[in-house]
């Protein structure tokens, strides 16, 4: 065994729960040897703590700040109002229609971004998962939109897209109605007539890399004996995905889901650059962001995003279950 | 690739519908990027032209975004400062964080391990107020230090989990053999283990920077004065609220000087990128 904090190998661990592992490394730490074992416990800390003290320091007590703030009446344009508020700020977010429907168009967006670019990414990595010329070439431009800055990835898709006049939508479609000797083609203004279908298009433009590399390392992993075989045995191409492929891609399928989730959830550089929060695109980050800078109600602001940690705390539990699932697959392997 | 290919499939050849397929895919994630860039090489005058290429091409839309009013040079500037602060210092934090995680057992690393991936899913959001709040008090509006250590604590469980993951693919061997030819653990580390995480940590400095190169809610909001801007918030200002009155061909112009950086870094180091980005989670 090369290293001696690592989980047994070759056991069965898909379905290990976390108190087993923890008592496998128990047991594993009780054995370990060798000279690093002799420094205390705390040296053995020491290297970890300044990142985690800072981390602590410059999110968890300022998010205990949010929580402060979020439970009293605080606004800078009244400050001599300040007090206790009890549930109050919270009460307003729910029943605040702004808020409120800022709740739904997150959902919305959210969902919305996820599936689509888990689908299309799902069908892009199935395409790439052979070999042929220029494999590698493509694959780096097809990350590139993921490592856009979304600023100016939103900026691409709002004028050199969108706009009606010059945009690249409307430029294909006369070009493929003069194609077909039709002239007057539409030339639909895309952010007014569809505003959130504007940015979740362009959102999903800039997931879809991130969904096929992840399921693309999936696909790569299966066990291609088995699937071999099962060719051989007469299996179509369908059945072995339906069978085979899917069942072991769903794994990599929830872990992107969540990560997606959690990271389109928070998402504020689209809508800001885009609509800037208009014609009913405002999420709840551009909300709260809104809410502190034009309002200056820093009380409902943080309640509001008080919520947002809340929603991302639950999505976060199951995202860590899969991502610890994979993690001991991948030492076991 | 080290996985072989299923051969039956590859056999059967890739026909001309699949290309097609391939073809589609690369123009879908290609063609807004290269809009932008054809849109930035236009004269201003053929700024509503639809033609695929810009006839003539000019830099006149290049040197507008540079021009004085814009301070786009100066923003592009405080863009490198932070992110390269940020990289450093997260790398410095991160690498010993990583170790110690990867190579040191001790109890509640578990614990830890989950407390910085559930940092990384925070969201930004959720601390602006009161970190607003904090650096009016202390005075840390406009300044670097204002978009530097939020936009680390972002970047940390980033570069943490990347290193732990290359730490740990590294024999353990390593240390035990410099520490029984007499080195310190610290030497150990600093003589054996750093040389050879060389490129896993140029990995991590590669994917921190451009994660701090694009960051944008904190700069947007800690920073209001123009000469300390980064290039990002200046970007999006530069579109300010009126869609239809604004230089748009300066605008993608800005957009690209912006983003080629980030392209040709993907370009130079796409494997180790690709890498990066699965490492741990997925392998």
């Amino acid at each position: 065994m090369s290293e001696p904090t690592e989980p047994p190998r070759g056991a069965a661990t898909s379905a290990a729960v976390d108190t087993s592992r923890d008592r496998s490394r128990a047991a594993q730490s009780a054995r370990v040897s060798g000279p690093l074992r002799r420094s205390g416990d705390w040296a053995r800390r020491a290297p970890l703590l300044p990142a985690l003290i800072f981390m602590i320091v410059v999110t968890q007590l300022p998010f205990v700040a949010t929580l402060v703030i979020s439970f009293m009446d605080w606004n800078a344009y009244y400050p001599d109002e300040r007090g206790f508020a009890g549930f109050a700020n919270f009460r307003r977010v729910f029943t605040d229609i702004n808020l409120r429907n800022a709740v739904i168009t997150t959902i919305i967006l959210t969902a919305a971004v996820v599936l689509i670019s888990l689908l299309l990414g799902m069908l892009i990595a199935l395409l790439l998962d052979r070999k042929f010329r220029g494999r590698g070439a493509v694959r780096t431009m097809l990350i590139a939109p993921f490592l856009i800055v979304p600023v100016a990835a939103a900026l691409v898709w709002k004028h050199a897209l969108y706009n009606p006049e010059y945009g690249l939508l409307n430029g294909a479609l006369t070009w493929i109605w003069h194609l077909f000797g039709a002239d007057r083609p539409p030339q639909p203004d895309w952010i007014s007539s569809m505003p959130l279908g504007a940015v979740i298009a362009a959102l999903i433009w800039q997931w879809t890399p991130f969904m096929m590399l992840i399921l693309l390392a999936g696909l790569q992993s299966r066990p291609l004996d088995v699937i071999e075989a099962a060719r051989i045995d007469g299996a179509s191409g369908w059945e072995i995905f339906r069978y085979m492929t899917f069942p072991h891609l769903r794994r990599y399928l929830e872990l992107g889901g969540l990560l997606g989730s959690i990271y389109v959830v928070q998402n504020f550089d689209h809508v800001f650059t885009i609509t800037s929060g208009g014609l009913g695109t405002a999420n709840l980050p551009y909300t709260i962001y809104q809410i502190f800078y034009n309002a200056h109600d820093y009380g409902r602001a943080s309640a509001a995003a008080v919520v947002v940690v809340i929603g991302t705390i639950v999505i976060a539990t199951f995202a860590l279950r899969t991502v610890s699932t994979l993690f001991r697959e991948e030492s076991s392997r | 690739m080290s996985a072989p290919v299923a051969t039956g499939r590859r056999r059967r050849g890739a026909g001309w519908l699949y290309y097609v397929g391939i073809a589609a895919i690369v123009v879908y994630c290609l063609a807004p990027f290269y809009w932008m860039v054809v849109s930035a090489l236009r004269r201003p005058a053929d700024q509503f032209s639809n033609a695929l290429l810009p006839d003539p091409p000019s830099l006149d839309n290049l040197v507008a975004a540079f021009s004085p009013g814009n301070g786009f040079g100066r923003a592009l500037l405080n863009s490198v400062i932070v992110a390269s602060i940020t990289t450093v210092l997260t790398l410095i934090l991160g690498i010993s964080a990583a170790y110690a995680l990867a190579r040191l057992e001790f109890r509640g690393k578990g614990t830890i391990l989950s407390i910085i991936i559930a940092t990384s899913m925070f969201p930004g959001i959720a601390v602006v107020v009161p970190l607003l709040q904090l650096f009016v008090d202390i005075n840390w509006i406009n300044t670097y230090q204002a978009m530097v250590l939020p936009s680390m604590s972002f970047a940390l469980p980033l570069a943490i989990w990347l290193l732990t993951a290359f730490f740990r693919q590294m024999p353990f061997e390593l240390e035990e053999a410099a520490q029984i030819d007499g080195c310190t653990p610290a030497e150990a580390f600093r003589k054996v283990i750093m040389p050879l995480a060389a490129p896993g940590v140029f990995t991590t400095a590669i994917l921190v920077f451009i994660a701090a190169w694009n960051e944008f809610i904190i700069a947007v909001s800690v920073v209001n004065k123009n000469e300390l801007k980064t290039a990002n918030v200046i970007v999006s200002q530069f579109t300010g609220q009126y869609q239809f009155d604004q230089p748009f061909g300066t605008q993608m112009a800005a957009g690209v000087v912006v983003t080629v950086p980030l392209v040709i870094a993907v370009l130079l180091f796409q494997r180790r990128i690709v890498e990066g980005l699965t490492a741990g989670g997925v392998k």
